[in-house]
């Protein structure tokens, strides 16, 4: 696993870097535009990706064979048989149609998820207001015995502390309230005993890349906070998390962004198909 | 050939048709305007506000209108645009506040207390404005029941019923097409429907919490009682702290789907830092942070409702504020009650029911029980004074911002907008007198009952601001439902019926466990109400109706009027006969006298609800030191106006013909008020 957690690091250098420089409109333009061109652009790109890693022969195949069979069933339906028959053979094709897209599937998947992630740096959450107030995290290793570190916010430009740092001894997690002043990005500075690290504070109006967390080293972390160069798995601070508040929209709000994007996706995709001669 | 002549009588005939169908149509909409415009006429632009300042006192009123200390009320006195305003018998908010609504007394509207009882079940009581009726039917699966209100089911769901009865003056205005507006309206729980769509309601008293009461806080404590103990308006539990962390359990709305109708619940966790002097309280998907003496902001929760094994469970939304009181020694946090949430209503607090919506649109979280400052905390001791000051602080802040987004969205027609900080800020802190109060120190009762003068003075700027911006284009009411007086002594009617042999056996402690009722002729039930155990009526009624009745009622109001404390003081006022004092077709629920008790006196706490203590009088020791259920003489309220008031001695019941004849409406046969600007 630590394996993964290194690759997906270095992988977000790179994506990080186009993100920034490929996803810059989403910050001025509107959030429904943004993901609905966005969506677009990935329906497209998905279609064609799909038309040169499947097996397009053999899926046309499979689909005319369930078409015959569709065929069947609407002219023999009074024969039990034929009609029996003809459903199996349709189910046998659509079953044939998924195991033909897992090709094509396992192609797309890592690209399409670090897509998603940069996506969500965006569309997740919201940066704070200026005069709103949240709360920041770290999380500690997991390791009872240690002793607790001497943990202060060293500085805190944009924004100031209000309550903290509090412990919650259990989940060996210190937990601070700020209340944001000045928009920006700006970096949180902690000294956690001699070390001092850092975690990336958001705050302003519209849409701004929003890192919710700086990640331990657990490879499911890292992929889905990639903004920020995770923890070592020999860190005491496990990670440093901020409650953003939710971005309310149907089209790119918190959560709804992601089912905005897949049907919109799908729905350029299955537009573009005819023109590109793609067989899904 | 033909075929084409066909086809050119049919375009013929289309024109035709086409032109008969324009024509029609423009005719029918120029009706329709017109006829709009006729329903309108009455009332067109038309603009009538009225601000409800409930419990507004007029001794006080006056006393800081001499001082100089209300400017605009006493600008509005000057113009001759001020009276006292007689309250309603008896002088209770619930049936204050349908008097205005209805423009006529208790007989119209059928409320005559905070509490009523059904005679056929022998004084059980139930809350007098909204009633929650039981369903009938049900399929049985497992530990849950189903209610299906479908064919071949047809169950009957149980139902929040709105008891107060005749027409609300709004009806009228909405029939002519007058838009009107209400703002935490009393004794409107569940929202009236609105016929034509032209009025819009947001309920206040009488409106219940999640838990289907008046308010019940939760209150979490290191030295609370290991199980979870109920008082009256809250429930106190221990937590127990362990390496700084406690869990507990945050008690949300019945299961109605379960048989045994258990409380969905919420279970939270506590991280303790006391070297921070603070805490982290995580509870569903919220993470708050608080130091010691610090509100946390609403919050949304989700209360999952088990339902059968093939349904998905239910969810029900309410909101929650935590206070954490004490980080160590001893941890107390307070938890606000769980109101209904206004972005996702479970019940129909407004009229129409996406009106709450579309405040919480705007708002965002907000109280929405109709007893909004927690005065029950005071009472148990849960908040110190200042505490409550904060609270009331709070909810007064809500409110204002609430009467920023009412004028917002206020164009014409009637709105109506109802402070209770007055009433609930009175009733712990209002002190005038020089006698000892019942639970502060001279100095510390002056200081908040100057809390009540600082409130009078909110409420004058918001006053000012409201003549300054419509004072040219709107009639401006403010009107309070009754006034207030000191509550030193309580009175026990049931004890004093038990002791001089109305009600039996004499060692009886309630009479709700332990009453003979073939020997009961008479017994009290709410604040101040005095029920005969009435043959035909009551369930196990013995007094005969006539003679015997004339002669009981005769000899308990003679009685009870004589009344002395040990100071030789009358207690009792006057004793009300609601046969002479109620008149309509809503007094089947009525109680047979009303006592209307003097000045410092009120119906002890243990009487409202049928308990006897051992003494009839004794010292009021609650927090709550203040009341207005005292005879309607006693307490009246205040009306002001930028119109002049020509009623010599306007009451209550006159203000919903007064608004109608504002908008050009007549008063209906209904109402027995007259219009107060009539001279």
């Amino acid at each position: 696993m630590s394996f993964f957690a290194q690759i997906i690091t270095w992988i977000n250098v790179p994506m990080n870097g186009l993100g920034k420089f490929l996803l810059a409109p989403i910050g001025v333009l509107p959030g429904w535009l943004s993901n609905t061109i966005i969506s677009a652009v990935v329906g497209l790109v998905l279609l064609i990706i799909f038309k040169y890693t499947s097996n397009q022969r053999a899926i046309g195949m499979v689909r005319d064979n369930i078409k015959a069979n569709m065929l069947a069933l609407k002219l023999f339906k009074d024969s039990i048989s034929v009609t029996l028959g003809a459903q199996g053979r349709v189910f046998r094709g659509a079953g044939l149609l998924l195991l033909h897209a897992i090709r094509p599937m396992l192609v797309m998947i890592v690209p399409v998820s670090l897509l998603l992630a940069q996506l969500g740096l965006w569309y997740q959450s919201r940066p704070l207001l200026p005069g709103e107030r949240t709360i920041v995290t770290m999380k500690l290793n997991s390791n009872v015995d240690s002793p607790w570190p001497r943990v202060s916010i060293k500085s805190i430009p944009g924004a100031q502390v209000m309550i903290g740092p509090v412990r919650a001894f259990n989940e060996r997690e210190i937990c601070w309230k700020i209340k944001a002043d000045n928009a920006g990005r700006h970096h949180i500075v902690f000294q956690v005993d001699q070390q001092q690290i850092e975690k990336e504070l958001a705050i302003g109006d519209g849409f701004m890349r929003v890192s919710a967390e700086r990640p331990g080293w657990q490879w499911s972390d890292i992929m889905l906070h990639p903004l920020e160069k995770p923890f070592g798995p020999d860190s005491v601070v496990q990670s440093i998390s901020i409650n953003y508040p939710d971005r309310l929209s149907k089209t790119s709000g918190t959560d709804w962004w992601l089912v905005y994007f897949f049907v919109a996706s799908l729905v350029f995709a299955l537009i573009f198909k005819p023109f590109l001669r793609v067989r899904i | 050939m033909p075929h084409n002549n066909n086809r050119r009588i049919n375009r013929r005939e289309f024109l035709r048709q086409s032109t008969i169908a324009a024509t029609a149509f423009t005719a029918g909409l120029s009706a329709k305007l017109s006829y709009a415009a006729k329903r309108r006429k009455a009332g067109a632009g038309k603009k009538v506000i009225i601000i409800g300042i409930d419990g507004m006192d007029p001794r006080l009123s006056e006393r800081m209108m001499n001082a100089g200390m209300l400017p605009s009320f006493d600008k509005l006195r000057k113009l001759g645009g001020y009276r006292v305003l007689g309250t309603s018998i008896p002088p209770q908010s619930p049936v204050a506040w349908a008097n205005f609504i209805n423009g006529a007394g208790p007989g119209s509207h059928g409320i005559f207390d905070f509490i009523h009882r059904h005679p056929e079940k022998q004084c059980v009581p139930f809350f007098a404005v909204a009633e929650t009726v039981g369903g009938a039917g049900y399929w049985e699966i497992g530990e849950h029941k189903l209610q299906l209100d479908f064919w071949p089911f047809n169950h009957k769901p149980p139902a929040t019923l709105l008891r107060r009865q005749g027409v609300p003056f709004w009806d009228y205005l909405d029939e002519a097409g007058i838009d009107s507006t209400f703002y935490d309206l009393p004794s409107n729980y569940p929202s009236s429907p609105s016929e034509h769509g032209h009025h819009r309601c947001l309920s206040g008293l009488g409106t219940p919490d999640m838990l289907g009461t008046y308010g019940t806080y939760q209150h979490f404590a290191e030295d609370g009682p290991i199980r979870t103990k109920e008082e009256g308006g809250g429930k106190r539990s221990m937590i127990f702290f362990e390496d700084e962390t406690a869990g507990a359990k945050l008690i949300g709305p019945r299961n109605n789907f379960l048989k045994d109708r258990e409380a969905a619940t919420i279970d939270f966790s506590i991280y303790r830092d006391k070297q921070a002097d603070a805490a982290v309280i995580q509870i569903q998907k919220h993470k708050i942070l608080l130091k010691q003496g610090q509100w946390s902001q609403w919050l949304k929760l989700d209360f999952e409702m088990s339902m059968p094994a093939f349904m998905p469970n239910k969810h029900i939304s309410g909101i929650c504020r935590f206070y954490l009181q004490e980080v160590s020694p001893n941890f107390r946090l307070y938890a606000s009650p769980i109101n209904s949430d206004p972005s996702d209503s479970a019940l129909k607090i407004t009229e129409p029911p996406e009106f709450i919506k579309e405040i919480s649109n705007r708002l965002g979280l907000f109280y929405t029980t109709g007893f909004q400052e927690d005065h029950k905390a005071l009472t148990n001791k849960v908040f110190t004074d200042d505490e409550y000051r904060i609270q009331a602080g709070m909810v007064l802040q809500e409110r204002l911002n609430l009467l920023k987004y009412a004028l917002e969205n206020y164009e014409e027609g009637l709105l109506f907008f109802y402070f209770s900080s007055t009433d609930l800020q009175s009733h712990m802190f209002w002190w005038d007198s020089e006698e000892e109060h019942p639970t502060r120190s001279a100095d510390v009762a002056k200081k908040y009952f100057d809390r009540i003068k600082k409130l009078y003075r909110r409420l004058d700027s918001v006053l000012g601001d409201i003549l300054e911006r419509y004072g040219d284009e709107a009639t401006i009411i403010a009107m309070s439902d009754h006034g207030f007086a000191n509550f030193k002594r309580q009175f026990n009617l049931n004890t004093w019926l038990r002791d001089n042999g109305y009600l039996h056996p004499p060692d009886s402690t309630s009479i709700l466990q332990y009453v003979d009722w073939s020997k009961t002729r008479a017994y009290g039930l709410g604040i101040n109400g005095l029920y005969l155990n009435l043959k035909g009526r009551e369930r196990d009624g013995i007094v005969e109706p006539g003679q015997q009745r004339e002669e009981l009622i005769r000899e308990l109001m003679s009685r009870l009027e004589a009344v002395r404390d040990i100071n030789g003081r009358r207690v009792i006022r006057k004793v009300h006969r609601t046969d002479k004092a109620y008149c309509g077709p809503a007094t089947a629920l009525a109680p047979d006298l009303v006592v209307g008790y003097r000045r410092d006196y009120r119906a002890s706490w243990a009487t409202c609800l049928g308990d006897m203590t051992k003494e009839v009088l004794l010292d009021n020791d609650s927090a709550w030191s203040a009341d207005h259920c005292a005879d309607v003489l006693e307490v009246p309220g205040v009306v002001f106006s930028n119109r002049r008031i020509g009623a010599g001695a306007p009451a209550l019941v006159d203000m919903a013909p007064s608004i109608l004849t504002e908008f050009g409406l007549k008063t209906p046969p209904s109402m027995t008020g007259k219009n107060i600007f009539k001279t």
